[in-house]
């Protein structure tokens, strides 16, 4: 009796604590200036938020909302001022000044002068693990207000690297920084607990307009366990995929965002030669009609409708969409003209309805990254597709360990898109000490030189026409009617249930990656 | 009519056998049907013409289920046979070559089994590059440890038997002794160890497939398609894992009774049950 006391006294006393507890929470802060947002494990930084090992500039470029860097990128994917009041590029190319804001404090109270900015760029071209700065020969902070960026050798698209690089505290930036990072961007980091979340506060003391979400929380899950949060009501943004873009969770509904997160697989362009025990080349795909004809016989409407239930836009290359793109790449899709084609370099049907020349069979292997549902759908789909034309092309599961060797021998499904058109050259553009080109065996002297020029332009306007002539001038380059050394099969829209009442502003096309780059705005949006 | 309890162990047995040989020779036949991939028949809950539904990618998973059970059973099969043959091998020499052999083996025997079982299969498997022969070798190094040791026992105790004493002082080498007159009296233990083994075999098979150090993704595999199930689950898709877990929990059930069927068959004391 005496016990059983005890333990409801015990019950009381917690629930009245609860009771307490919650009401304090609810009095403390005002839930319509918070937003918590799910984004995949994978886009955790490892390293921090230090811009120097891959924070906004890695390989998901996104706005670094700690720092602000010197420019920013417009919806239309031009540029803005942010701390920069302007800049400009010397006649050679090889000289960028900048003239930054005197008004701008870290969030530790010091002003953000350009010696900061010098110290940001010097520390990412030593150190920087993700990103290239080779070009970068040194930044030098003439006075308070302005840096002058040397360079090695002319670099147009030098504003798309200062869109993405955050600025650090020369007085405050040690080993640490990534784990206390201090900024002048529109947020500032609170709390991290590694492997579940992320608080963002916002700045009080920002330069710019205040933000309107003053909390932003992130979680880290993957996509089921997003999908199981948003249905218990814990998130107000819950990224998602197209295979679950059936659910219904009442209260929430369904964003897609547009993106250049293309998918596409590359088709070894050389003989094959083997170089320290990898091969480089596949007989079947060096030959130019057989990329051609796989390029026409692709349906990609069909492809999105299938595999991500239509919430993707057909891609031809790995800039649709983007200021730079050349539309003469696109494809209409014409299986008769790609058998003709097959017919025309003298691979014809075998008994088994798969090609045949001079006894090889026409087939290569379609490698998909372990794990990735959709990778390993589209490759399925476009090796039924192909079946179409007689080709057999078997997919195959690798992991990223041996991907990228193997990729100099056998097709495997990228993903590429990025906000800046070097992404073109990171594809196409040879290297120097083995005259191809780096993920895919491609080499094209006209592309090279195209792209050469437009890097060694002094205005980036225009430059963008260099871009697109380097995938067709008229003559020769990546398209169709060119070499077509990658087949470029759809941009997979980014999926996310939200809240109803949150008003998401209006995001600019996402890059590669499916996760920071949805909060690049985070400020400007609003609860209803 | 009445069955009597050794009519129905050889009944049992029987049917375990069949079952599991129609569900190997099945899914090898069906293994092209498994792999085809058909967009238009993507997510289908299970019906007359797909009885355990379809995947995302339209796989038919009946097709794919049998398959993959082939492939656990077919590996099931090697490693327990390669296990079953080392365990005997060094069990038979850990007994009769002496002391030494005898320690040196032993130690083996301790040690392998001090490390966890699947702790030490997927360090193996991965060193080997995964995949089936990863699998396979992963599997037959880690699971004739007590085999090994119950041979190992059976045989110490044969030594001191009459018939084994009376070969020894007749001359006979070791090795003759050995293979002559003990490995047939170990044949009904080596046999049921043997049949024993194959459900360990295949839930390690997959379990280290469900983690992805065994066989790749595109292969239809039991471990690969529980896990890609897991996905699917939240979205109701409930047929993607439970009708290939049935069948997984199944086919080890069978392989097990199967095997005590066998035991009490080969085992003389009980002839007369």
């Amino acid at each position: 009796m005496k016990l059983r006391k005890f333990a409801s006294l015990l019950c009381a006393l917690a629930m009245s604590a609860a009771a307490f507890s919650g009401q304090a929470f609810a009095s403390e802060t005002d839930t319509s200036q918070e937003v918590v947002v799910t984004m995949p494990v994978s886009s955790e930084p490892a390293s921090g938020f230090d811009p120097v090992y891959g924070w906004g500039a890695g390989e998901h470029v996104h706005e670094p909302l700690i720092q602000s860097t010197l420019v920013r990128t417009t919806t239309d994917l031009g540029i803005e001022n942010d701390l920069a009041v302007s800049y400009s590029c010397s006649e050679d190319g090889l000289t960028w000044t900048v003239q930054i804001r005197d008004d701008v404090k870290f969030t530790d109270g010091e002003p953000l002068t350009a010696s900061d900015v010098a110290f940001t760029y010097n520390n990412c071209r030593d150190n920087s693990s993700v990103n290239d700065f080779t070009m970068l020969k040194e930044a030098v902070a003439v006075d308070d207000t302005t840096v002058e960026f040397h360079m090695n050798e002319p670099y147009s698209i030098w504003p798309y690297t200062m869109a993405v690089v955050g600025i650090v505290p020369e007085h405050a930036y040690d080993e640490n920084y990534g784990q206390n990072p201090i900024g002048s961007g529109r947020y500032i980091m609170k709390q991290w607990d590694q492997g579940q979340q992320v608080i963002f506060e916002a700045n009080p003391d920002y330069y710019g307009e205040t933000p309107k979400i003053q909390k932003l929380t992130v979680l880290f899950m993957e996509e089921d366990a997003a999908l199981a949060a948003a249905m218990a009501g814990q998130v107000d943004v819950a990224h998602t995929a197209a295979a679950y873009s059936e659910v219904t969770i009442d209260g929430y509904s369904l964003m897609s965002v547009d993106t250049v997160d293309n998918r596409g697989f590359n088709l070894p362009c050389t003989e094959p030669q083997e170089i320290d025990g990898i091969v480089y080349g596949n007989s079947f795909t060096s030959d130019v009609n057989v990329r051609r004809a796989i390029n026409l016989a692709i349906d990609r409407e069909a492809m999105i409708d299938q595999v991500l239930n239509g919430y993707g836009s057909v891609a031809y290359s790995v800039c649709d969409k983007m200021p730079w793109y050349n539309e003469e790449a696109e494809t209409a899709y014409d299986l008769e003209a790609a058998k003709a084609l097959m017919d025309e370099a003298g691979w014809v049907e075998g008994e088994d309805g798969i090609r045949e020349k001079d006894g090889e069979k026409a087939a290569f292997t379609l490698m998909f990254a372990s794990g990735d549902s959709v990778r390993q759908a589209l490759a399925e789909n476009t090796a039924n597709q192909l079946r179409e034309l007689g080709i057999e092309a078997t997919t195959e599961s690798v992991g990223w360990d041996t991907a990228y060797d193997r990729a100099q021998s056998d097709a495997l499904m990228w993903g590429w898109g990025a906000h800046t058109p070097m992404e073109l050259y990171n594809l196409y553009h040879t290297m120097e000490d083995t005259g191809l080109a780096q993920y895919s065996p491609y080499a094209n002297e006209t592309v090279d030189a195209y792209m050469d020029q437009a890097l060694q332009s002094n205005d980036l306007e225009e430059s963008y026409e260099l871009w697109k002539k380097a995938q067709w001038d008229g003559e020769t380059g990546i398209t169709q009617e060119g070499d077509i050394p990658w087949i470029w099969l759809c941009n997979i829209d980014h999926l996310y249930f939200v809240r109803d009442g949150l008003k998401v502003a209006d995001q600019k096309i996402h890059p590669h990656g499916h996760g920071w780059s949805i909060v690049n705005n985070i400020d400007e949006w609003e609860w209803e | 009519m009445r069955w009597n309890q050794r009519k129905r162990a050889k009944l049992l047995f029987g049917f375990s056998v069949v079952f599991l040989a129609a569900v190997a020779i099945s899914g090898v036949l069906c293994r092209e049907a498994a792999m085809t991939t058909d967009f238009t028949r993507t997510n289908l809950a299970p019906c007359l013409e797909y009885p355990f539904g379809t995947d995302w990618l339209g796989r038919n998973m009946f097709y794919r289920t049998l398959t993959g059970l082939s492939i656990s059973i077919l590996i099931g099969v090697c490693a327990a046979g390669v296990s079953a043959v080392m365990a005997l091998l060094l069990g038979l020499a850990a007994a009769v070559f002496g002391k030494r052999t005898d320690s040196v083996i032993s130690f083996l025997i301790d040690l392998v089994m001090g490390i966890p079982h699947i702790l030490l299969l997927l360090l193996i498997s991965y060193a080997l590059g995964r995949g089936l022969r990863g699998v396979i070798i992963g599997v037959a190094l880690t699971h004739w440890t007590s085999l090994a040791r119950l041979i190992r026992g059976e045989v110490l105790q044969l030594k001191e038997s009459e018939y084994i004493q009376i070969a020894e002082k007749l001359g006979h080498s070791k090795m003759k002794i050995a293979w002559k007159h003990m490995f047939p009296h170990l044949l009904p233990q080596f046999l049921v160890g043997l049949v024993l083994m194959f459900p360990h075999a295949i839930l390690h098979e997959s379990s280290i497939t469900f983690l992805g150090f065994g066989l790749s993704a595109e292969q239809p595999a039991i471990g690969v398609i529980l896990s890609e199930s897991m996905t699917y689950l939240i979205m109701g898709n409930w047929w993607l894992a439970l009708f290939p877990g049935l069948m997984l929990v199944l086919t080890v059930v069978l392989f097990d009774l199967g095997g005590n069927a066998l035991r009490s068959i080969l085992d003389p004391s009980s002839v007369h049950e």
